[in-house]
């Protein structure tokens, strides 16, 4: 099972979750890493699940349209969006406080 | 009499209730997971599909109007379905009718209900009679368990045929991408609701058999879009029934 190790202001919150999840689905039905994950419409619009990946970035596949189309260059600095990603590995994840994240282009 | 189930029980009873009546064995769904509809047969889908789930926040506001106040979470699941469904991005029935035009019908065509099929119009105005009438917890075990959380098994199947088989482009089947994360967390919230507030034998019964209900009416829809539509075109023994 892929362990998570979360990371977001200041604190870490690690989890394990079966393989083949989705964090935001997680989140959303109130599972780790609920309550911390910040998400919105869960379809790659809003940006608000956007996290840089720390490690375990070779195993995601390469970003898809909507993140290429929502992050732009934030992806060479290892954002993804979280409602995009299917994971089956161990990752590690840090998501910058609500006040930090640009506003959706 | 049937008693009380403890919720891993009931839980399965509720699976069991939808498994079976999946509308994943319907010709429909089966022509199209192995690539054998038309692009035109696809449109017909889709102007039905329209006045099925366009109208899905009016049902559920029916049932969120006659929620008891004290039941703050399952009214705050509501609101927030019925956000996503209509402004929390792109409005859903905007990614349909994105895809009905790269079918090859027309916005107008697919908004107009002179367009849906008698089965269709017979599935909406069941929904919306649930909505209105049963008791709001059995309302939310047929509309969001027993229909909307068979979604993403239903897209995980058709979604890779649209890209690798019929080749519409990513942004053309985003309708059916989006709803593999939304209605996930929607379906799977509505068991947690309905496991939690359906505490009484009876009231389990009536949400195992309005799951089952709503299961069948999704199967008779989709098998009714292969009579009406695609039939004539693609034959039963045209189809891998195995698949």
């Amino acid at each position: 099972m892929p362990c998570v190790l979360f990371h977001k202001e200041g604190q870490a919150f690690a989890g394990e979750v079966a393989a083949n999840t989705n964090l935001v689905v997680r989140a959303g039905i109130r599972q780790f890493p609920y309550p911390h994950l910040t998400y919105g419409c869960g379809m790659g619009k809003c940006g608000k699940c956007a996290s840089r990946v720390l490690s375990g970035a070779e195993h995601l596949p390469a970003p898809n349209w909507k993140e290429n189309e929502r992050l732009g260059d934030r992806i060479k600095a290892g954002y993804r969006l979280v409602c995009q990603l299917w994971i089956s590995h161990d990752i590690e994840l840090a998501q910058d406080a609500p006040s930090a994240v640009p506003t959706a282009r | 009499m049937a008693e009380l189930m403890d919720p891993r029980s009931f839980r399965t009873a509720l699976e069991a209730a939808i498994k079976g009546k999946s509308a994943n064995t319907s010709p429909f769904s089966i022509a199209w997971a192995q690539g054998k509809l038309s692009r035109a047969h696809l449109a017909r889908w889709a102007e039905n599909h329209f006045h099925y789930v366009g109208p899905f926040a009016s049902y559920l506001g029916y049932v969120y109007g006659r929620l008891p106040e004290e039941f703050t979470e399952a009214k705050d699941f509501l609101l927030s379905n019925m956000y996503e469904e209509e402004i929390g991005g792109d409005r859903h029935t905007d990614l349909l009718i994105r895809f009905a035009e790269a079918c090859g019908t027309t916005a107008e065509r697919v908004k107009n209900p002179d367009n849906m099929s008698p089965t269709t119009r017979g599935l909406q105005s069941w929904c919306y009679s649930i909505a209105m009438r049963e008791d709001p917890i059995v309302a939310i075990a047929g509309l969001v368990v027993g229909l909307e959380s068979q979604v993403p098994s239903i897209y995980r199947r058709q979604l890779p045929t649209l890209r690798e088989k019929y080749r519409f482009t990513e942004p053309e089947v985003e309708f059916f991408d989006i709803h593999i994360v939304s209605d996930e967390i929607h379906g799977e919230r509505g068991y947690q609701i309905v496991l939690a507030h359906a505490n009484t034998a009876e009231l389990q019964q009536r949400c195992l058999k309005i799951c089952e209900i709503g299961a069948e009416m999704r199967l008779l829809y989709t098998t009714a879009l292969y009579r009406d539509y695609v039939e004539a075109d693609l034959p039963m023994q045209a189809l891998d029934l195995a698949a």
